[in-house]
């Protein structure tokens, strides 16, 4: 039965090919970065309207503050080896928030949504620190918001 | 009680070095130091309030992120009564010099002019929707001319409307008290309010012939 001979090759080789699939999967490892160096260049971020007046509806009620942080983050336990950074900004009160950034070159511009996590950094670590200045802008709705209020955001690697 | 499983290839019972061992685990996991940056955001200018009535000035429509600015100009609503009806009891069309028909939110052509003023604002606040902000008139007991005689302000009322609208409007139609502080309308909080007036004189006196004249000052007094 000549016919029958490519099917099971095919299947031969499939079987290891998953396998190898999951195990890379199963090694995928997340780590929070020390970011103990990371300095805001301003205090606090002053939250405005995005718009000055209202709408008729009461629906457009955004406020958006931005500010500069210098991000300084130790990478000193993946140097030499590749990795995915991501900037994590975790569900918290006073409810959603986004954050977007434009990075400096060191790093990627990105936005992220609270709950939720954005690369910032892809590829081969080659010092133990690495830094960037980013410029961002905080968006929350200012019917959540009466008084200041932290933000807290960490950076993660996934190691490949 | 839970208990912390030997160790392999550690024979019980070795309580001290299991501490030990334990201890060391833990201080490894504090020392690989994992932060989190904080920032802090803080409201500023988060009230703001805006009351228009007559011409008003804005950099540009709500639509397209117009500013409001400040804009002194005072506008006036007057009537001429013909002798012949004077007092007949038929009310007389009240105009204005305001040029104010367009809506400051969209450009939309509201109010027209001369018959009809514009009054419109917002207050902003942050947090949940708090109690509605309140415009005021204060009024004086009556209009007078350079002889001191009076026509009392109840002789006035308006009407309230706009192109389009359906539905209440936020500054509803009235009649002036004689000398006091009257409440005109509210606003809810982060809400653009807008109306146009249409007063009129109700000529149902008859008071000797002059120029009456009376300042009507409104006010916005957000909570």
């Amino acid at each position: 039965m000549i016919a029958s001979r490519p099917a099971l090759r095919s299947a031969f080789f499939l079987a290891p090919t998953l396998s190898i699939i999951w195990a890379f999967t199963a090694q995928a490892k997340t780590t929070t970065i020390d970011d103990s160096g990371t300095q805001a260049l301003e205090p606090s971020v002053s939250m405005r309207w995005k718009t000055t007046a209202p709408s008729r509806s009461g629906t457009d009620n955004l406020m958006v503050g931005t500010t500069t942080i210098r991000v300084r983050i130790n990478v000193t336990p993946w140097l030499r080896r590749s990795g995915r950074i991501y900037l994590d900004l975790p569900a918290q009160q006073p409810g959603p928030i986004t954050a977007s950034w434009i990075a400096q070159g060191r790093f990627l511009s990105g936005q992220v949504h609270s709950g939720n996590r954005t690369l910032l950094y892809a590829g081969p670590i080659a010092s133990p620190f690495m830094e960037d200045v980013l410029k961002f802008q905080f968006s929350v709705d200012g019917a959540l918001i009466r008084r200041p209020f932290p933000v807290t955001f960490h950076f993660e690697m996934d190691e490949s | 009680m839970r208990t912390t499983p030997p160790l392999p290839g550690l024979p019980l019972p070795l309580p001290g070095l299991r501490r030990a061992l334990i201890g060391a685990v833990l201080f490894g996991v504090a020392a690989n130091t994992a932060s989190a940056y904080t920032a802090t955001l803080t409201p500023a200018s988060p009230l703001m309030v805006y009351l228009q009535v007559g011409v008003g000035s804005f950099t540009n429509n709500y639509l397209n992120g117009g500013q409001p600015g400040n804009n002194t100009t005072i506008n006036t609503v007057s009537a001429t009564v013909a002798s012949a009806v004077v007092g007949n009891g038929t009310a007389q069309p009240m105009t204005t010099n305001s040029t104010a028909t367009q809506s400051y939110w969209d450009g939309y052509a509201y109010c027209s002019v001369p018959g009809q003023i514009y009054i419109g604002g917002f207050y902003r606040t942050t947090g949940a929707a708090t109690a509605a902000a309140q415009v005021t008139a204060n009024v004086p007991a009556a209009l007078t001319d350079a002889a001191g005689d009076t026509i009392p302000f109840s002789k006035i009322r308006w009407t309230s409307s706009g192109n389009g609208d359906s539905g209440a409007e936020p500054f509803p139609a009235g009649a002036f008290v004689n000398g006091g502080v009257q409440n005109v309308g509210s606003m809810s909080s982060n809400t653009w309010n807008e109306s146009c007036w249409t007063f009129s004189y109700l000529n149902n006196t008859v008071p000797p012939a002059g120029t009456f004249t009376g300042v009507v000052r409104y006010t916005l007094s957000a909570p």
